[in-house]
């Protein structure tokens, strides 16, 4: 049933910070993670510019402004490209239908009751017909919010650990980490392109007719060495820094999960049942892989700086300590 | 110079004061809204109810006593007037309800009756989502409280006629009764 206020200790408002391993508040860690969201999103944004500006240098330094809008163009038109089409995209690729009332009464009953639990307006609720349990979250507020779960989800799960799985992908839109994250993968997805862009050009074109007739050569030599290194270093540190956000706030969600459904327990069995899985596993695009519950890809999952969530025991082991 | 520096001071006073105020009524508004999601789902259990007794008589019309139990639930929640009036319904309705379910496991035909799944699974997500709405209401509460007896929404409190409100209880009996007779089939 609920708990009484009597019952409070049992209530997980303060977790167990997974780099400096101190307790702190839930609201606390929340507001920790926006601000390391935000600072994270600025350095985005100097990356690309400093590589606009090398550019510039290395090629023609009087339209260094020219290079480095474009290149600040080119990362904002993605990330609103993201903040708008992200959700219909992960749901198209995805394959999910929207649930039906008759059909999915006990999926919608427990994510309305959830969402109460939440105090978020309902999301749209889809169902991806796959026998491979696991789930996903998008939308860029909670008044966009939408969760999808697979067909396998809802057969193996008793009540309290679906509970739990919604509740944890109601935390990602609560916290705003879709958002976040669909945004940070634009971003990243610039940075390749403007490479990709680069790196042909430089191929093609060779060393432009200005750098080989006039002087400032070594200048423009410098300039072309620091870009490349830059060019090929950018989106490999891009990406881990977006997969070290991304496990960071797989954590958060769980603990958040865990706060609404006050059930710490009913989130950690699910976890276990969907590590204990030995079916045909979920093929999905490694682009939205992130999104999911637990990674499809199972060693995905794991302490690795290539990995997209921490490792499932890892999860269950701080649920059960809550 | 003095003057401005007066009147600068009253200004931010009265800002910080109507921030005071402002903060304790959006919390009151925020409980009040929260009783009415309760109040939303105690409706739509209570109008369930007549069909489900219909349902389970097909099958066990002797279990009169259990019946008369749910009629005077469901009596006692339409004629509620105030918040505690209905939550002591709903605590009757809810221990009605555990017993109905209860007598129909002795019954695999009504178990397996289209309509009674379907209304069992219903009822159990209403229950829930009760559950869940008197911890939101509980958590309102407990802000409100926080504010109104803490500095400096205490000084505001008395003023303004706000005093501590109550949590729902779930009653002792209920505790014990987690959501076993309400099986948690997949649709």
């Amino acid at each position: 049933m609920t708990t009484a206020p009597a019952d409070r200790p049992r209530i997980p408002d303060a977790i167990t910070d997974p780099l400096s391993g101190r307790r702190i508040s839930l609201l606390d860690w929340q507001a920790a993670n926006r601000r390391a969201s935000w600072l994270l999103a600025g350095f985005m944004v100097l990356l690309l510019g400093g590589i606009g500006y090398l550019v510039a240098l290395a090629f023609d330094p009087g339209a260094a402004w020219t290079f480095i809008v474009i290149a600040a163009v080119m990362a904002i038109g993605q990330s609103l490209a993201a903040y708008w089409f992200s959700d219909k995209l992960a749901l198209a690729v995805s394959g999910a239908r929207p649930a039906n009332k008759d059909e999915h009464r006990y999926l919608v009953n427990v994510t309305e009751a959830v969402a109460i639990g939440a105090g978020v307006p309902m999301p749209k609720i889809y169902v991806i017909d796959n026998p491979a349990p696991n789930a996903f979250a998008t939308g860029r507020d909670p008044r966009h919010g939408a969760i999808a779960v697979t067909t396998g989800l809802m057969s193996i799960l008793d009540r309290q650990e679906l509970e739990g799985v919604v509740a944890h992908e109601m935390a990602h839109v609560k916290n705003y980490d879709i958002r976040f994250a669909s945004m940070l993968a634009a971003t990243v997805g610039a940075i390749v392109l403007l490479r990709d862009v680069i790196l042909r050009g430089l191929r093609f074109g060779g060393r432009s007719r200005r750098s080989s007739s006039s002087g400032g050569g070594r200048g423009q030599a410098i300039a072309m060495v620091l870009l490349i290194v830059l060019l090929i270093l950018a989106p490999i540190l891009a990406t881990l820094v977006r997969l070290a956000v991304s496990r960071r706030r797989e954590y958060l969600a769980d603990a958040t999960g865990a706060y609404i459904t006050r059930n710490p327990d009913g989130l950690a069995s699910a976890l276990a049942k969907l590590r204990d899985y030995r079916g045909t596993p979920m093929q999905v695009s490694e682009g939205v892989q992130h999104m999911y519950f637990t990674n499809p890809v199972a060693k995905l999952n794991a302490l690795s700086w290539l990995a997209t969530h921490p490792p499932i025991d890892d999860r269950i082991s701080r649920l059960r300590r809550m | 110079m003095t003057t401005i520096v007066v009147l600068v001071i009253l200004a931010a006073l009265v800002l910080w004061g109507i921030n005071v105020y402002n903060r304790i009524i959006t919390l009151e508004n925020r409980y009040q809204n929260a009783w009415s999601q309760i109040d939303v789902q105690l409706k739509r259990r209570t109008d369930l109810v007549p069909n489900l007794v219909e349902t389970v008589k097909g099958y066990a019309a002797h279990e009169k006593e259990v019946f008369d139990n749910v009629g005077k639930a469901r009596a006692a929640m339409t004629a509620a007037k105030s918040v505690d009036e209905s939550a002591e319904a709903a605590n009757m309705m809810t221990a009605a309800l555990g017993r109905l379910f209860a007598i129909s496991e002795a019954y695999p035909d009504l178990k397996a009756n289209q309509n009674f799944m379907m209304l069992q699974e219903e009822l159990a997500g209403i229950e829930n989502k009760i559950a869940y709405a008197r911890q939101f209401y509980n958590d309102a509460v407990l802000q409100f409280n926080t504010v109104i007896t803490t500095i400096p929404g205490n000084f505001f409190a008395g003023p303004m006629g706000k005093t501590k409100h109550v949590y729902l209880e779930v009653p002792e009996a209920d505790k014990e009764l987690p959501q076993v007779s309400f099986g948690a089939t997949p649709a």
